[in-house]
């Protein structure tokens, strides 16, 4: 057998195609809005930025796919929740005229992934599924408590945003399931 | 719930990744079966029978017998 080197189990484990993921995404959203939101003065070799920023977001996407097809479901859970901070679907931001369709079309993607997720999940074997589900719980019951606890302190703190809460909800269930997957002595 | 596993597959020299592949669920799934961690479904535990060739109750067997129940009778054995 192999022998079980860090570079393998980096592999293995996900983290490497999870580490590109990020990389690509911050680097991809960084190039193409910083091109994009001077369109009508672009900077010098302006098209290639936005190339190589979509390049970027591409490179992201396929590292997704690499994770969902090597079974580490689990990666995704953050990866959506740093997509949503970057992307922040459903929001135009300074983009007026295009409100609605950017909208919609932040939804379809949203509802997109969930689908994907969902029916990966119903790939994954038994283990792997009673750990989301109660990964989901803790996630759940977290925001639960977080969201009567902001009430509690309402006055002081800033306004609450949807999509904040979304991210919360992820990164809680995803810490539910590494809590849940360790006391199953989960390796990957 | 205890269980022969990790004993069942030294016999036949399988690694865990093979059990797995067998019973189409992740290496991972194995370990935790073998360490006790997690006690399966009963259509994989009747799979992982039908691998050894053995009956559920050859292979798996619980702590603590539920109250009210009467260990199996042997039927095969005549005295």
């Amino acid at each position: 057998m192999a022998p079980d080197t860090l570079r393998s189990r980096l592999f293995r484990s996900g983290a490497f195609w999870f580490a590109v993921s990020i990389l690509g995404s911050l680097a991809g959203v960084w190039l193409s809005v910083r091109t994009l939101v001077r369109y009508s003065n672009p900077p010098s070799g302006g098209y290639w930025f936005v190339l190589a920023g979509l390049a970027l977001i591409f490179l992201a996407g396929y590292a997704a796919w690499r994770l969902a097809r090597a079974g580490t479901y689990s990666w995704l859970l953050p990866l959506a929740a740093i997509n949503l901070v970057l992307l922040q679907p459903g929001r135009a931001g300074d983009v007026r005229t295009w409100r609605l369709e950017w909208g919609v079309m932040g939804l379809v993607w949203t509802l997109a992934a969930v689908l994907v997720f969902a029916l990966l999940l119903r790939r994954s074997d038994e283990l792997e599924r009673r750990l989301h589900l109660e990964g989901a719980f803790y996630g759940l019951a977290f925001g639960l408590v977080a969201s009567v606890v902001y009430a509690l302190f309402e006055n002081r703190l800033p306004e609450l945003r949807g999509q904040w809460v979304a991210v919360v909800l992820l990164l809680a269930w995803w810490l539910g399931y590494l809590v849940t997957a360790r006391r199953y002595r989960w390796q990957s | 719930m205890k269980n022969r596993l990790r004993v069942l597959r030294a016999e036949r020299d399988w690694s865990q990744a093979e059990l797995a592949e067998r019973l189409s669920v992740s290496r991972q799934t194995v370990n935790a079966i073998e360490n006790e961690r997690y006690d399966p479904s009963l259509p994989l535990a009747f799979a992982i029978a039908r691998i050894f060739a053995l009956r559920i109750e050859d292979i798996f067997t619980p702590e603590v017998e539920a109250p009210g129940v009467e260990p199996p009778m042997d039927l095969t054995s005549r005295t």
